[in-house]
């Protein structure tokens, strides 16, 4: 798309279909833009209307499907939490559930408990992020503070229990890494109180205020056959009426064992959307609360199989840390596995073939995002240009996820 | 939901304009002011990765499962090689010393580092024997923590951070916060 | 010591009181604006530079900032208007303020032109749509020019019912006079008479000054600030960051005098016998409006970004729809009262 400077006129396109020829600007929606992320979208617009779009992915294109076949399997966890980092552990729990299943792994159940609580908490963390970047997107910068505000305290939590507040590191295939003290479990009791009362705040503030209700009211429609054949997933999905949630559907961790529901709007629309974020920050909290009762709190951080690898001096530490030396001399077997989580933005899916040494041969990554690209230009073709920003934050479109 | 009927409408605006008088008449704030508090970690966070070259045997697995290839290792006076970390390229994963055979590699919970030039960040084995001596930035540094009661957050003030740990000898097996 | 006449003249206190107070409240305003915000958004706002005023100073040290920067015109604007529009933006969001009285006898005109003070500034201020348009067409990309035309197309949704607010309050008063309309308000203000003209007349500020729910034709958003995009350095303070609020102190300045009642109840006696009076009615009348300014800087932390199209259907729908019930209101007055 190179422009020459006499091009640069503001009309750039003439298309001669329709009555008396259609004069269409194009937008370069780019990566220098307050609300477009990462990427770049070619914006066609005839008036007000969108009449086509088409993206420009591949800005922050970091080749980690390749750097996963360079390096021991065990340092792609760190890799590929920066898919995602609002979302960590459910990225690299995928990531771990395929390697699990490659290696004949099994997960010990205080460590299911474990991955399934701050599973949850990550949710909460990623819809926190997206819910507060839609909410800027569509001019409130309140709604903004709020979800980066609780967020801070949330990692502040993640930071005591793991060790780091945005890059937890903190899954590994056979179990966790380190237990959180006592200390983590009281605080997050009284955070999801706080969470409760200002996420209420939140929704009158931007989502029943009328002024954002009908910014994002009938905008984006996506209708349930559209956003099944696209294979939209997540809250784009959920949004339109497609009831697929992975965390029951191909179920993984404790979630059989809790009490929750899947929540799905019929709507098809951005406020649908925005709603089942909403309700599913709601719907974390009390998987939260149930497993804060019925949380094992002693008892090895990692299967019976990564146990037989990790030296004997090491395994009195298991309630409490768990070391990489039986990691790093464990290698891959010549077997694939495939992981599939349900992350805030979508699911997750993870495919790993084993070369027999310590490295991977292929790691195949799917991402939510990426997947709802399709889905997502779908929606916008025919809304307006002001509602662009509504629809990205709809989607929880996130370009270093999609580009990979 | 169906599009909001007027009377819905014009209560959601004042509700909305009551909610934004009541906080900035009476706001809850969650500002940590850094560098005059700072937030309590317990410390448990991951940070500065110090080395006991006494219990360094040259395995070089430190250097080996590093993710970003931040150890280098360094020929010392006795013909062995004694790793040393770039923390320009260090995220502070503590994968090295957790794979140390010999816990040789030691952590801390210091994050708070800044360097003027590059090379000031690549960390010989002698350098890393203790941790760097932070200048205060402020003479008076406060621990703060947030506490909720009742789903309300207040911000607590824990007291002075103590000095960060004197190097203890060499132990037989590490310590454990909990 | 004898004090020349020309240093009695209530031209000149006028003058200098107006400019002086602007360019204070303009300061007070944009560190109000931020400290507002971050009380509702449980953070602190401006607080370093001088932390025992609150972060008061922070303004000077942004327009500092904003002066040295380095100024830039990029190559493919329209030189001309690129330069000469920022400030001709400020010189007529400041001009209305100076055509309305601040006391009985401060006011920098006199009798006879005096008398309709408040239509000459409503008809400069409707100017500056104009001068928004121009500047987008200045900056010569496409974002500004999107921006253009959205504000091109706001000032249909609010220009009419605007006037039409004012209006009714012109036949409640049965006078158009500045310092008749001041003196018919004693405790039962503007407001109070016709309240739908004021919330027209609220809705009506909000769109034209870009205030927060109707920020739409310098949406970050979207159109990257659309006309105001490329300016950098001066000319961003003077028009982004510092013009608008000037325009909004002249709107809510026209606003104390009509709806809020201007200076009532102090009741100055003639100038220059009574020297602290007229300057206490003056500072009144600033007071009253930089509260009307605080509220309109308020909208900005609980409320999102309305769509254009809803904006125009709604104003053509709704606000006009109020702004003629507020004149059979006034007109019920002008026969009742």
């Amino acid at each position: 798309m190179g422009l020459k400077m006499e091009q640069y006129g503001l009309v750039l396109s003439e298309v001669e279909s329709g009555p008396g020829g259609k004069r269409t600007l194009e937008l370069l929606f780019g990566p220098q833009h307050p609300t477009s992320g990462h990427i770049r979208f070619f914006v066609e617009l005839d008036g007000d209307i969108i009449v086509d779009i088409r993206p420009d992915p591949g800005f922050v294109h970091r080749t980690m499907e390749k750097l996963g076949e360079t390096r021991h399997f065990m340092m792609n966890i760190p890799l590929f939490e920066r898919l995602s980092l609002p979302d960590a552990i459910n990225v690299t729990w995928a990531y771990s559930m395929a390697v699990e299943r490659m290696l004949g792994y099994d997960v010990s159940e205080r460590a299911e408990y474990l991955r399934t609580l701050f599973g949850e908490m990550s949710r909460i963390s990623v819809h926190l992020y997206d819910l507060a970047l839609h909410a800027i997107m569509i001019g409130s910068s309140t709604g903004f503070m709020y979800g980066f505000g609780l967020r801070d305290l949330l990692v502040n939590l993640w930071a005591i229990a793991t060790g780091a507040r945005t890059t937890p590191t903190w899954v590994l295939p056979g179990g966790v890494r380190r237990a959180p003290p006592k200390a983590f479990y009281e605080r997050l009791a009284g955070f999801l109180d706080f969470l409760d009362r200002k996420m209420d705040e939140f929704y009158r503030l931007v989502v029943k205020n009328p002024v954002g209700y009908y910014r994002l009211k009938d905008v984006g429609y996506l209708g349930k056959s559209d956003a099944a054949a696209y294979l939209a997933t997540g809250p784009g999905a959920r949004g339109s009426g497609v009831d697929w949630d992975a965390r029951r559907d191909m179920p993984y961790g404790v979630y059989k064992q809790l009490e929750w529901e899947v929540r799905v709007h019929d709507e098809g629309d951005s406020l649908a959307r925005t709603l089942v974020r909403i309700e599913e920050v709601r719907e974390a909290a009390r998987i939260i609360r149930q497993l804060l009762k019925a949380m094992p709190m002693d008892g090895p951080l990692v299967g019976h199989n990564a146990t037989h690898k990790i030296p004997p001096k090491e395994r009195e530490m298991l309630n409490e840390l768990v070391r990489m030396s039986g990691y790093y001399v464990t290698t891959t077997n010549l077997a694939e596995g495939t992981g599939v989580t349900e992350g805030g933005r979508g699911r997750y899916f993870f495919q790993v073939f084993g070369a027999g040494t310590e490295r991977l041969f292929r790691v195949r990554i799917s991402t939510p995002s990426w997947q709802n690209l399709r889905a997502f230009m779908k929606a916008t073709i025919g809304a307006r240009l002001m509602d662009l920003p509504a629809i990205y934050g709809s989607f929880g479109f996130f370009p270093p996820e999609a580009d990979r | 939901m169906a599009g909001q009927k007027v009377g819905e409408a014009i209560r959601a605006v004042l509700d909305v304009i009551g909610l934004g008088l009541k906080y900035t008449l009476r706001p809850e704030r969650l500002t940590i002011y850094y560098p005059y508090e700072v937030p309590d970690y317990m410390g448990r966070v991951r940070g500065w990765i110090g080395l006991w070259t006494e219990r360094c045997t040259s395995c070089m697995i430190c250097a080996r499962i590093c993710p970003t290839n931040a150890i280098k290792m360094y020929m010392e006076k006795n013909g062995r090689r004694y790793p040393g970390i770039d923390y320009g390229r260090c995220i502070m994963c503590h994968y090295c010393i957790d794979a140390c055979p010999t816990y040789a590699l030691y952590p801390t919970d210091m994050r708070d580092l800044a360097f003027y030039r590059h090379e000031d960040m690549m960390y010989t084995p002698d350098m890393m024997r203790r941790p760097p001596q932070v200048p205060k930035l402020v003479p008076q540094v406060v621990k703060v923590v947030h506490e909720y009661s009742g789903g309300r957050v207040v911000k607590v003030r824990l007291g002075e951070p103590g000095e960060h740990k004197p190097l203890p000898p060499a132990p037989s097996v590490p310590v454990v916060e909990s | 010591m004898e004090i020349p006449s020309w240093l009695l003249s209530p031209r000149l206190w006028d003058f200098l009181f107006d400019g002086v107070v602007s360019t204070l409240i303009l300061l007070t305003i944009v560190w109000a604006e931020r400290k507002i915000a971050a009380r509702v958004q449980m953070r602190v706002g401006p607080l370093h530079v001088s932390p025992r005023l609150g972060g008061y100073f922070q303004l000077i040290a942004d327009a500092v900032r904003f002066v040295m920067q380095e100024v830039i015109i990029t190559v493919d604007s329209y030189r001309v208007l690129f330069v000469a529009l920022p400030p001709l933006f400020v010189a007529l969001a400041l001009m209305p303020s100076f055509m309305v009285p601040l006391s009985p006898y401060l006011a920098l005109l006199s009798r006879p032109s005096l008398h309709y003070g408040i239509i000459m500034a409503l008809a400069v201020l409707f100017y500056l749509f104009i001068i928004v348009v121009g500047m987008g067409w200045a900056v010569n990309n496409r974002f500004a020019y999107i921006g253009a035309a959205r504000e091109a197309l706001i000032i249909t949704a609010y220009e009419i019912p605007l006037l039409d607010a004012f209006a009714s309050m012109f036949l409640t008063y049965r006078t158009i006079d500045p310092i008749e309309i001041v003196a018919k308000q004693t405790y039962i203000v503007g407001a109070l008479y016709n309240p739908l003209a004021f919330i027209v007349y609220i809705i009506g500020v909000a769109m034209a000054t870009s205030r927060f729910p109707f920020e739409i034709a310098d949406y970050e958003g979207d159109v990257a600030t659309g006309p105001y995009s490329d300016f950098s350095s001066i000319f961003l303070a003077l028009t982004y960051a510092g013009g608008i609020y000037i325009a909004l102190f002249s709107y809510s300045l026209l606003g104390a005098l009509v709806f809020l009642g201007g200076w009532a109840p102090i009741a100055p006696g003639p100038w220059p016998a009574d020297l602290w009076g007229n300057l206490a009615a003056a500072a009144w009348v600033m007071i009253k409006t930089f509260i009307l300014m605080l509220f309109f800087v308020f909208l900005r932390s609980v409320m999102p970004v309305a769509r254009l199209d809803h904006t125009l259907s709604f104003s053509w729908r709704w606000v006009l729809t109020i702004a003629v019930a507020a004149t059979a209101v006034s007109a019920a007055e002008y026969f009742l009262l």
